[in-house]
């Protein structure tokens, strides 16, 4: 398997610079980090990031620039390569990947993103408390989804090479990596050891198994749950914007010397006007009937569609909630 | 540089005609600049440029292809927008988006039509699309019910749904006045004594939500089955694709699944009236 040193990585993204946005992790308080544009130094992210990866892929962003006859040139974005994703932020793309590249319409900018950028993961050798990737059996190390992952160990990365293109950038730089093969056995330790120290974690908490999260949503939508911990909410809407699976947006139109601008907004379901139409009618009109909404789109609904739970296990909901609304709470209740 | 063309970028439409249909509900008689061709039961989004989007059902014939209808009742921000318009503006054209109506699946059948308010537009072109092929239906009841007899669209010509020997047409008014002689009472009333056998008949109701729940416990009652009756349902929708998450309905997108479903699809899901 290939290794790269730190020094190396540094020269690494700093060659990739060239040709990427590169964005890294960096430190944002005493325990948490977030993206910023690389410039020199690199920190390693022991678990994931603040935000989650979707804002690169469908932050608010003008789709259509001047629609109808337009003389403004389309602006020729460099493509990104982000560092410090985790295995929960990849199997997120998969959601992210269905809604906009599935069926009969794709999004052709979230399609030439996906494409152009570039995805270098790594695997978690630590944990905040309020990750359950486990619980809901995303392993803590990437298995698929990267182009390359790293394995933080002595003194530099075990990487897994594992697109083609990936593969076509690591011949152009194959003077920074050396092939170890005593490493990989180190890899599969430290691989172990953070799925125990984990799964010790989570048993502690108690946590319901996710083979039942579907019936325990589809079962209870009458569940006076729902409204005792809705009175709660503050509907600041961090949870559905920092989901790194929520996905919905309004296209906003506006108009700038006469031209015709169509961008996209994030929107969610914790707000009060999300299902509102234009008669007044709101199906979601209630607190509770949105947070319900959260559970039944995230855990009914693309389990019926996809089979996958729209949740990853991160834990960003229940890190950025003021209300402190936790997940797997409401689930041990309604489970209760 | 070439367009960037993508599932959001409107196409042009010219409005070449403004009909008034009620104080509150205007057609506007839109030119696309490119071909342009619906089934029946399908939608459109329709831009307001530089302002917003808006989705509606063409209430046009889907067989005539130099120009389609929509019928517009003034009820927000984009839609008074809609109102506005001159002849000769242009707007943004998406779509056709959804399914339309599963005419085919009609043949050799009893058709129940049932429309309320401004509900009568998408039902008008699927109206027409069956005109066009009258003899494939065995009959074919249209009921429709407005608040006044001012509220009643299309009244220039609703007089002509009537005219084919196997349509029978009943209107109601919720509030009469002087002038009108026919029937007074909500849509319902239009339902009792229908000449056709139930339990095979298929309906098609669109309205406000809470007039398709009456009429569908109406139609229950009465011997319709649940997978004979088809609904129009009302959902907000942003991007018409199936990617923004508005619309959602249980497991389906009302814009991508719909927006006409069977009654039998959806009664479990809650909340389907609201």
């Amino acid at each position: 398997m290939q290794f790269i040193s730190y020094y190396n990585f540094r020269r690494f993204l700093e060659r990739l610079s060239k040709d990427f946005l590169v964005y890294t992790p960096q430190f944002i308080n005493e325990r948490d980090y977030d993206y910023s544009l690389f410039k020199e130094g690199f920190i390693f992210n022991p678990y994931r990031l603040i935000s989650s990866p979707r804002q690169f892929f469908t932050a608010s962003s003008s789709l259509v620039v001047g629609y109808f006859d337009s003389k403004i040139p389309r602006r020729e974005i460099k493509p990104f390569a982000i560092v410090g994703l985790k295995s929960c932020d990849l199997y997120s793309l998969k959601i992210q990947d269905y809604v906009f590249l599935e069926g009969d319409f794709v999004d052709e900018e979230y399609k030439k993103k996906r494409e152009t950028s570039l995805i270098i993961s790594s695997d978690c050798t630590s944990f905040k408390d309020v990750c359950f990737c486990l619980n809901l059996e995303i392993k803590p190390y990437p298995q698929e989804g990267f182009d390359f992952n790293l394995s933080d160990i002595d003194r530099g990365f075990l990487v897994e090479i594992g697109s083609e293109k990936a593969k076509r950038i690591w011949e152009d730089n194959k003077d920074l990596f050396e092939e170890r093969k005593d490493l990989q056995a180190r890899r599969e330790e430290k691989r172990k050891k953070i799925i125990e120290d984990l799964e010790k974690h989570l048993s502690s908490l108690g946590l319901v198994p996710q083979e039942k999260l579907y019936q325990l949503v589809k079962n209870n939508h009458a569940n006076p749950l729902w409204q005792d911990t809705a009175l709660s909410c503050v509907e600041c809407g961090a949870c559905i914007m920092n989901c790194p699976t929520c996905h919905c947006f309004l296209l906003s139109d506006e108009e700038r010397k006469g031209e015709y601008f169509r961008g996209r907004i994030w929107d969610g379901c914790q707000y009060k006007n999300f299902a509102r139409v234009a008669g007044g009618a709101n199906p979601l009109k209630l607190r509770a009937q949105r947070l319900r909404n959260r559970y039944i789109k995230k855990f009914e609904f693309f389990k019926e569609r996809i089979d996958l739970y729209a949740c990853t296990g991160c834990g960003r909901c229940i890190d950025s909630c003021i209300a402190k609304i936790d997940l797997r709470e409401i689930f041990k209740a309604l489970n209760a | 540089m070439p367009k960037m063309n993508s599932i959001y970028t409107p196409k042009q439409a010219v409005i070449t005609k403004i009909i008034e249909e009620t104080p509150t509900i205007k057609t506007l008689v839109l030119k696309p600049e490119e071909e342009f061709s619906f089934s029946t039961g399908q939608f459109i989004e329709l831009t307001y440029p530089g302002k917003g989007e808006a989705p509606f059902t063409p209430s046009s014939d889907p067989n005539k292809k130099e120009e389609f209808e929509v019928t517009i009742m003034k009820v927000g921000r984009i839609t008074a927008l809609f109102h506005q318009a001159k002849v000769g503006q242009i707007l943004g054209l998406r779509g056709p988006l959804g399914k339309g109506y599963p005419l085919d699946s009609f043949v050799g059948k009893e058709l129940l039509i049932v429309g309320g308010g401004v509900g009568l537009a998408p039902l008008r072109s699927l109206i027409y699309a069956l005109f066009s092929r009258i003899e494939d239906f065995k009959k074919i009841i249209i009921c429709y019910g407005a608040k006044t007899p001012q509220d009643i669209v299309y009244k220039y010509q609703i007089e002509e749904f009537k005219k084919p020997e196997n349509v029978e047409l009943r209107l109601t008014v919720d509030k009469a006045d002087q002038n009108w002689q026919g029937n007074v009472g909500v849509v319902t009333t239009l339902l009792d004594n229908l000449p056709l056998n139930s339990s095979q008949a298929v309906s098609v109701v669109c309205g406000p939500p809470i007039m398709m729940k009456f009429t569908t416990w109406k139609l229950l009652e009465s011997g319709f089955l649940e997978e004979n009756i088809y609904l129009s349902m009302e959902k907000n929708m942003s991007c018409g694709l199936g990617k923004c998450g508005h619309c959602r309905l249980g497991r389906f997108y009302v814009c991508k699944d719909g927006p006409v479903f069977k009654y039998s699809e959806i009664k479990d899901i809650e909340d389907i009236w609201d």
